[in-house]
């Protein structure tokens, strides 16, 4: 019966090829998250203010990436690149696929988070003699990027999971990579297992807890809970 | 909003633990019937449990990417030196050869396919570990399979010289813990599976490929831009999986296996599976009348380093 020899001392004796798993996979969704934001907020801007030929290209991009599946993706930068003579190492591919992946649905989430800032706002400070350029700093990304937070953390906690997909497809020694060859090597299918769900578990929750202490900390005065 | 959080997390590992325990669980028989006794005076084959019997037929977990033991042909169909013998114990069971479903699967998901219950049997490549041994029940060896090395045509890398070098394997794999243990100063890239780390090799992330001798003279005859290295190391005989405690299914699976070993099928089937111009590679690779294969004895013999 599994319960019955689990095996905790096996968890604690692999626990520092875990733990420098760990880092890796928070170090690359650490870089992606940061990429997406980036990426979400100038195509998202590009999108919602009809930007010509970003607009039509982060058009393109939004489609491509949300309509095939990630791990073709991942496949397609990892094994599909080198036939045609670029070769990333697999940290890169690691990261890039994650940001790619992750910028286009942030795209989406900054376009709507722009759209929502009432047209008088930008008019106001158009009349007051601001730049285009100077109202969208000023006006339309205060309040659109504030708009724009919570489906991100959709979007980010997605971006970390999704750190175990990249992983065994690049054989980036990542987390779930890590542990999938313990078990394959050792047949504790169970333990471990039920160590990287209980990580997971802790750096997602973590993670939103992070983002939701922030969208509190930026909220305006009048959206005070 | 404290309340909250803590509750949330409770159930969140409530339902964890729930899942994860559910998943280990086994749901096929535990073998309550030993085998027959070899006190009667007609020696009767061991039965198959009822389980299978009842179901009617087989569902064994075979390889899907590794030719030429377990692949989809151009039809569309598993072939294979695994997959002919998952078809023998389906006529030794029912009497034809396509009571047998087959599940694809792949190093790192063949013992968790066993062991909650999704397949009867792994017939899929898997060598024989102590490891291994602790969590799945082995049959006799079926194969036995070397270690060799692929690298580029024009490379002049050996074994001795991996120090420092990429060299690329399967995850989990006996290649991937004996690096670890004989070579720390190589960089291991690991793959899903071998036909992957293939392709890496060829788009020249590792120096070498190492692997079983099967997969790997596979890929060198058919691809002139790779050649094996004339080093030789490990040997890996390959078992059945049999979910642990299963003797009933264990005494089955066993004396069937003696049966194709005294009819030199095996042989049969290999030449079925080869290319012809690698089958003197392989012949002494499989068990026949005069050559009875063994697992080693301890978990040291197993990681020899060279």
């Amino acid at each position: 019966m599994p319960l019955a020899d689990f095996d905790w001392s096996f968890i604690w004796a692999n626990h520092s090829l875990l733990l420098d798993a760990l880092v890796r996979t928070l170090k690359i969704a650490a870089i992606a998250i940061a990429g997406s934001f980036a990426i979400g907020l100038v195509l998202g801007a590009a999108r919602a203010y009809r930007i010509p030929l970003a607009s039509q290209f982060a058009a393109v991009y939004v489609e491509v990436i949300r309509n095939t599946p990630f791990l073709v993706q991942i496949f397609f930068i990892y094994f599909g690149l080198p036939q045609v003579g670029i070769r990333l190492p697999g940290f890169t591919v690691a990261w890039l696929s994650l940001v790619v992946w992750g910028g286009a649905f942030n795209i989406e989430n900054f376009r709507a988070g722009f759209e929502a800032v009432p047209y008088r706002y930008r008019e106001a400070g158009l009349a007051l003699g601001f730049s285009r350029i100077s109202t969208f700093f000023h006006v339309s990304l205060p309040i659109g990027g504030r708009i724009a937070l919570p489906p991100s953390i959709n979007t980010y906690i997605s971006v970390l999971k999704n750190t175990a997909i990249v992983g065994p497809a690049a054989a980036y020694p990542e987390l779930t990579h890590t542990a999938s060859g313990l078990i394959e090597s050792t047949g504790r299918t169970f333990e471990v297992f039920f160590a990287i769900g209980a990580i997971y578990l802790v750096i997602v929750w973590t993670l939103s807890g992070l983002i939701r202490l922030l969208e509190s900390r930026l909220a305006l005065p009048e959206e005070a809970r | 909003m404290r309340r909250i959080a803590v509750a949330t997390i409770g159930v969140a590992l409530v339902a964890a633990a729930l899942a994860a325990w559910s998943v280990a669980a086994p749901t096929g028989s535990t073998g309550s019937a030993a085998a027959t006794h070899a006190l009667k005076k007609k020696k009767k084959l061991p039965s198959l449990p009822t389980q299978i019997k009842r179901r009617g037929r087989w569902i064994i977990g075979v390889k899907c990417d590794t030719p030429p033991f377990g692949y989809i042909d151009l039809k569309g169909h598993n072939a294979g030196y695994d997959v002919e013998i998952a078809r023998w114990f389906s006529r030794f069971a029912f009497g034809r050869a396509n009571r047998v479903s087959f599940t694809c699967v792949t190093t790192a998901s063949r013992i968790p396919a066993l062991t909650t219950g999704k397949i009867d049997l792994i017939l899929a490549t898997m060598t024989f570990t102590h490891a291994r041994k602790q969590v799945v029940d082995f049959s006799t060896p079926y194969y036995v399979a070397t270690g060799r090395m692929l690298v580029p045509k024009s490379s002049s890398l050996r074994l001795r010289g991996i120090g420092g070098k990429t060299i690329t394997t399967t995850g989990g794999s006996i290649y991937d813990r004996w690096l670890n243990k004989c070579f720390k100063d190589a960089h291991p890239l690991l793959f899903q599976s071998p036909s992957l780390a293939l392709q890496a090799l060829k788009d020249g992330r590792a120096d070498a490929e190492m692997f079983d001798d099967s997969f790997l003279l596979g890929a060198a005859t058919s691809d002139p831009s790779v050649k094996l290295t004339p080093d030789k190391f490990l040997k890996l005989p390959w078992g059945i999986g049999i979910l642990k405690g299963n003797v009933q299914l264990r005494n089955w699976v066993n004396a069937r296996l003696r049966i194709l070993k005294n009819r030199n099928q095996f042989l049969k089937i290999l030449k079925n599976n080869v290319n012809p111009t690698l089958f003197d590679a392989f012949k002494n690779n499989v068990p026949a009348p005069k050559r009875t294969l063994k697992y080693p004895a301890t978990e040291e013999a197993e990681l020899a380093c060279q």
